[in-house]
């Protein structure tokens, strides 16, 4: 019976729908992290009576046909990627990002990574690196002596040395904006790499022409509603359910149909 | 006697398409775009095997059609600028390497060209062919009539089609469908554009199990009422048989 494998089909698909929900809650105290949504297509359709055939020598035609689906397949899981609350955390080097735009991270690869997760630190040299010891891009080095750091909305660092009042401006922090951001490939540790689907990275200076602002000592909360999530999984365990039902109803049919031999 | 069982399997090979039918509704019920569909059945009169061309007392059940319900599905926001859901008849026209395709499911994404494609990959055909996007001038905006711009610019409309007859067409898969016949779609001039947004899919879930349910009682009814009509010959065999 194809009953049996339509359902299997759609079990296996709100099993993803479920896995996307839990790798959802478990980030949710994830700096920066976007929750995802799976979204399903259905699968090829069986003709077992072609619309159009010819039913009569006369030349009349089957008007609607009968075409039976075969189940349902994850098609997408895409990345919402709504701005998440700004935190607190009195941390000089977190900078969380208020609008559009990523950080640009250097990777070990040598491929430039895309982040939103603004809790940095200073490496061994000074330098502004991610918690993975990544270097930020434009590179920061904030030299040893320095008594305070401040960065500005618009992306601009400046520090305060000793014997001196007047802050010194270090560098100027860039943020990349994407045409598509949900089309951009997430490869963990809070970092997303460029695609075909999200355009090219476009680099431009914080607050000016639809690039987010920075804010000093503030990181992102993730943008993960725990209500709407724990609503998802519940819709998709009784849809879960609603398949396995098919299944044991499948069965009871086909165990009729063998009992009618007695 | 024969006849009697004849009409009861008749009955059983529609209910496990009906089965079949109910379980991929059930399946789809979080597609987007998403229509439910229902076999269609008939009753079938024909005459028993002794009076060809008499009376036909005997109806067997024929299912002659499917009928899909394109009524609209709950739209939901995705944030997505990417994602548009039609409200109201229409579908978008989908470019594909075997022909024009229809779909409900607005799903978009970017190719390497920069064109505003399927998730497949097909590309969206907007008024003036396919629809090219600047990657370099930020987010698009599209109104509820499809107008597509781009930092204040037009680049591109959204002409959704509509069929007279939308039973001609023929469900492919990832939620396109295809038109069988030679009427070519018209365009659909009430359907509504909402960006952000997606089409769930119309299923009811309650209906279907209630359906499903109905199938299965059904399904047994039949096996039974052919267990009795079997137990009837054999009855008779054993009566008639008898020697007194």
């Amino acid at each position: 019976m194809r009953a049996l494998r339509t359902a299997a089909s759609g079990m296996s698909a709100q099993q993803t729908n479920v896995e996307v929900i839990s790798n959802n809650i478990a980030n949710m105290n994830t700096i920066g992290f976007k929750r995802q949504r799976a979204e399903f297509q259905d699968l090829l359709y069986q003709n077992v009576e072609r619309m159009g055939a010819q039913s009569s020598d006369t030349g009349t035609i089957v008007p609607t046909g009968i075409q039976i689906g075969s189940g349902v397949k994850a098609g997408a899981i895409y990345r919402i990627t709504e701005q998440g609350t700004p935190t607190l955390t009195g941390n000089k080097l977190d900078m969380a990002i208020d609008g559009r735009g990523f950080y640009q991270v250097l990777m070990p690869s040598g491929e430039t990574g895309y982040t939103r997760a603004g809790n940095f630190s200073k490496n061994d040299q000074g330098q502004l690196v991610t918690k993975d010891g990544y270097l930020v891009q434009p590179a920061i080095t904030i030299p040893q002596n320095a008594t305070d750091i401040s960065i500005s909305a618009s992306g601009q660092v400046q520090i305060v040395q000793p014997g001196s009042t007047a802050p010194v401006l270090l560098g100027q922090l860039q943020l990349a904006t994407f045409f598509n951001e949900a089309g951009l490939e997430a490869i963990g540790g809070n970092m997303y790499l460029e695609s075909g689907a999200s355009g090219a990275a476009v680099i431009g200076t914080p607050g000016v022409e639809g690039v987010g602002k920075i804010m000093q000592a503030y990181t992102e909360a993730s943008n993960v509603d725990a209500v709407t999530e724990i609503t998802s999984l519940i819709v998709a365990q009784r849809a879960y359910e609603m398949n396995s039902k098919v299944i044991t109803t499948s069965d009871q049919m086909l165990a009729a149909a063998s009992q009618l031999k007695g | 006697m024969d006849n009697a069982m004849y009409v009861g399997l008749s009955r059983q090979m529609t209910l496990r398409r009906q089965m079949d039918v109910v379980a991929n509704n059930i399946a789809n019920q979080d597609t987007v775009g998403f229509k439910v569909e229902q076999l269609i059945l008939e009753e079938k009169p024909e005459s028993p095997a002794k009076t060809l061309g008499g009376p036909a007392p005997v109806k067997f059940v024929l299912d002659t059609g499917l009928a899909r319900d394109f009524s609209q599905g709950s739209l939901r926001t995705t944030g997505n600028s990417l994602d548009i859901a039609i409200e109201g008849e229409g579908f978008f026209q989908i470019d594909t390497a075997d022909g024009p395709r229809y779909t409900r499911d607005g799903r978009f994404t970017l190719d390497a060209g920069s064109r505003l494609t399927t998730q497949r990959g097909d590309q969206l055909v907007g008024d003036g062919g396919a629809i090219l996007v600047d990657t370099q001038k930020g987010p698009l905006s599209i109104s509820k009539d499809g107008i597509i711009s781009q930092a204040g610019q037009r680049i591109g409309a959204i002409r959704p089609v509509q069929f007279a007859s939308m039973s001609n067409l023929e469900k492919m898969g990832d939620g396109l469908y295809r038109n069988t016949s030679n009427v070519q779609p018209t365009p659909a001039t009430t359907a509504q554009m909402h960006q952000g947004m997606l089409e769930g899919s119309n299923v009811n879930a309650i209906k279907e199990i209630t359906e499903m349910i109905e199938v299965s009682r059904a399904y047994e009814r039949m096996a039974r009422l052919v267990e009795q009509t079997t137990k009837l010959s054999e009855n008779a065999i054993a009566r008639l048989g008898k020697m007194s």
